[in-house]
């Protein structure tokens, strides 16, 4: 009706819409949250003079509070080295629901290969092979673990090129399978005590480095490389994918792969941080994973999406986990809020991706 | 040649079992740590005797799939049945099943909501769930008055999962020592649930040690919580000699930990010991033989004195 639109039919280029990137509306999110528990610590009786963010106790050197910076990425970074997987997944048009239950399979068998002789100057109680599998070079049970998510991830990209089964069946029955080997390995006894240099692997904020390099790692190789702009084409469109010649089975095996072997280093990691392996690690990985990467913009539809968006999502639960332990959150409301924070948010981003393509 | 070793194998299984007594035994979960102590305390008694043998499903914590292995049971004939209740609040039905079909059965180490209406031929074995957060919670309470902290002293407390009546119970009894005259010194600062893990009990302690409140005493539901806590602290930079850790369950992990001075007090439950006591039980109702409606298994409190005794 009005003038712009004469002869476009409304459709107008504006290059402003087009440079604002998603990545930027999910950090401002992040600096909301961070924003609302920051007011609820000042606001509710019981906080007295605690800040969420900075440092109101002179225990740090900076401004802020130390401590609550590095947690709130600490414990997101193992999940998030697994969304850092899920995100490629997604983005080729699939979904992976076999991660977390690899996590606790790849935990017992890696766990075996790096267990320590003596504990405390006593035999390991909890030795899993015989003498020959103490105290192995850190390298052994790395290899063995990357190669155990390579041949998992293998089978589910195999199974959904191949036999064309939907994405979610072929992850859905691998999930079982993997929780199934995590509990035969031992059946069901936990796994631990392993060596030095093992230990050493996810020590301290070593989790978060690895996150931060691998994020770094993956965002090039989605962003600049054949590999990653096969990916997104794949997800987009199958069928022009392959009419403009991408061999789409092979790729998409490599995708399930890639994502299994990072689930699989994600196991190391947090086995190394615990000290242990248990059958039940994992639970609900898969899930959280999945929803960090929403949470980033990437859509489950395919095609669209990026990592760092996911290391934001990732992020926006850290901070979500931390918040609620600092503004002393009844326990029995935590599973709630944190649902409903989910779903907000991707209404959210549903909500301004639908404005946005109705008037670009 | 096929067909006909599938056959001579499943003559050989029959033939074994009717000479055995055939005991059906369901656990709620497979990958749990207690309740597979528990279930390899079973196992590993089948095994030492030949009047028993044993067929072991995981109900995978779901409800509905417990009472239909129980109904299986029933079914296929076992001699009795044992079952690790899922959810102890839905163990009506499961007695009434086996009462129906005159199968005895033996509740172990969760207990069944419907204790007080149990119908003959049916027993519980396990500890006094009470002693066991009792039991940790006073010690730690002493360890403080003994560190002179009885001028007031600051607690966290690490929840199990919220719908676990171990995790209830143990929360409850750390809350009623701490009620007590002796003990009111100290205050709770704050209780949240890490679900008896060891990774989620990191994350919510080093959590906590954001905050900077200080603190005296942190006591686990479970030990995998405790562990949690006292890596966590470590990492800090925490001494391990300022703060008074507990848990529950004396694994073995624990019991290392405790001997490296980190964790102060655990509880040993006999879980191997309630498996067998069991099967014991299990076998004297199929027998006929006249049971006690609880059998206790007691718990013990374990001590960086007497740590070396449950190492072996």
């Amino acid at each position: 009706m009005s003038d712009t639109s004469h002869g476009t039919g409304g459709l107008k280029f504006d290059a402003k819409k087009r440079a604002w990137p998603n990545e930027l509306n999910i950090f401002f999110a992040l600096i909301l949250i961070v924003v609302i528990f920051e007011i609820l610590g000042q606001t509710l009786p019981y906080m007295n003079d605690q800040s969420f963010l900075f440092d109101t106790r002179d225990r740090f050197d900076s401004i802020f509070n130390e401590a609550r910076l590095r947690i709130i990425i600490l414990q997101v970074s193992i999940i998030g080295i697994i969304a850092l997987g899920v995100t490629q997944v997604i983005i080729s048009g699939g979904i992976d629901l076999s991660s977390g239950p690899l996590v606790g399979a790849t935990a017992m068998i890696v766990m075996s290969f790096a267990q320590t002789e003596l504990v405390n100057g006593n035999p390991n109680p909890k030795a899993v092979f015989g003498d020959w599998a103490f105290d192995l070079p850190v390298l052994l049970p790395i290899i063995v673990g990357l190669a155990f998510g390579a041949f998992i991830g293998g089978i589910n990209g195999a199974l959904i090129a191949f036999t064309r089964i939907p994405p979610f069946i072929a992850t859905l029955g691998m999930f079982l399978i993997c929780r199934g080997i995590a509990q035969a390995w031992t059946r069901g006894k936990p796994v631990s005590f392993p060596t030095e240099s093992y230990a050493a692997l996810g020590k301290g904020m070593m989790p978060v480095f690895w996150f931060l390099l691998l994020a770094v790692v993956c965002h090039v190789v989605l962003k600049y490389t054949l590999y990653g702009k096969h990916t997104y084409a794949i997800g987009s469109n199958e069928d022009a994918a392959r009419m403009s010649g991408i061999n789409v089975k092979r790729h998409k095996i490599r995708v399930y792969m890639i994502a299994s072997m990072l689930a699989a280093f994600a196991a190391i990691i947090l086995s190394s941080k615990n000290l242990t392996a248990q059958s039940g690690m994992g639970i609900f990985y898969e899930l959280y994973a999945i929803a960090m990467a929403v949470i980033g913009g990437v859509s489950l539809t395919g095609g669209r999406g990026s990592i760092i968006g996911t290391v934001l999502g990732a992020m926006v639960f850290g901070v979500i986990q931390s918040g609620f332990t600092y503004i002393k959150l009844d326990a029995f409301y935590q599973l709630m809020a944190m649902g409903a924070i989910i779903i907000a948010a991707v209404v959210l981003d549903k909500v301004r991706q639908d404005r946005g393509s109705s008037r670009s | 040649m096929k067909k006909i070793l599938m056959t001579a194998g499943v003559s050989a299984l029959l033939a074994t079992s009717a000479m055995a007594d055939t005991i059906g035994v369901s656990v709620a979960r497979f990958d749990d740590n207690g309740l597979t102590i528990m279930r390899n305390g079973m196992t590993d008694y089948a095994a030492a005797n030949d009047g028993v043998e044993l067929q072991v499903e995981d109900a995978q914590d779901d409800v509905a799939r417990q009472l239909d292995q129980i109904n299986n049971f029933i079914a296929s004939g076992v001699d009795a049945i044992i079952v690790n209740a899922v959810d102890t609040n839905a163990t009506e039905a499961m007695s009434n099943a086996a009462s129906a079909a005159g199968v005895p059965l033996v509740y172990v180490n969760r207990q069944p909501v419907n204790m007080a209406t149990l119908p003959e031929g049916q027993a519980f074995v396990a500890s006094n769930e009470v002693e066991s957060g009792t039991l940790a919670a006073f010690h730690m309470c002493q360890e403080l008055r003994a560190a002179g902290k009885s001028g007031g002293a600051k607690a966290y407390m690490l929840m199990g999962q919220l719908s676990n009546q171990a995790a209830v119970q143990r929360s409850k009894d750390f809350h009623d020592v701490i009620g007590m005259d002796m003990c009111n010194f100290i205050e709770l600062i704050d209780e949240q649930t890490a679900e008896w893990s060891r990774d989620k009990a990191q994350d919510l302690m080093t959590n906590w040690i954001s905050s900077g409140e200080p603190f005296d005493a942190v006591f686990g539901n479970n030990d995998e919580m405790a562990i949690g806590a006292i890596q966590a602290m470590k990492a800090a930079g925490i001494s391990m000699d300022d703060v008074v850790v507990g848990g529950v369950d004396a694994t073995p992990d624990a019991l290392v930990s405790m001997q490296a001075g980190e964790m102060d007090v655990t509880v040993f439950q006999d879980l191997a010991g309630q498996g067998a006591g069991s099967i014991v039980t299990a076998m004297k109702l199929a027998a006929g033989e006249d049971v006690d409606k609880t059998v206790f298994i007691p718990f013990k409190l374990v001590t960086p004195e007497n740590v070396a005794d449950f190492l072996n």
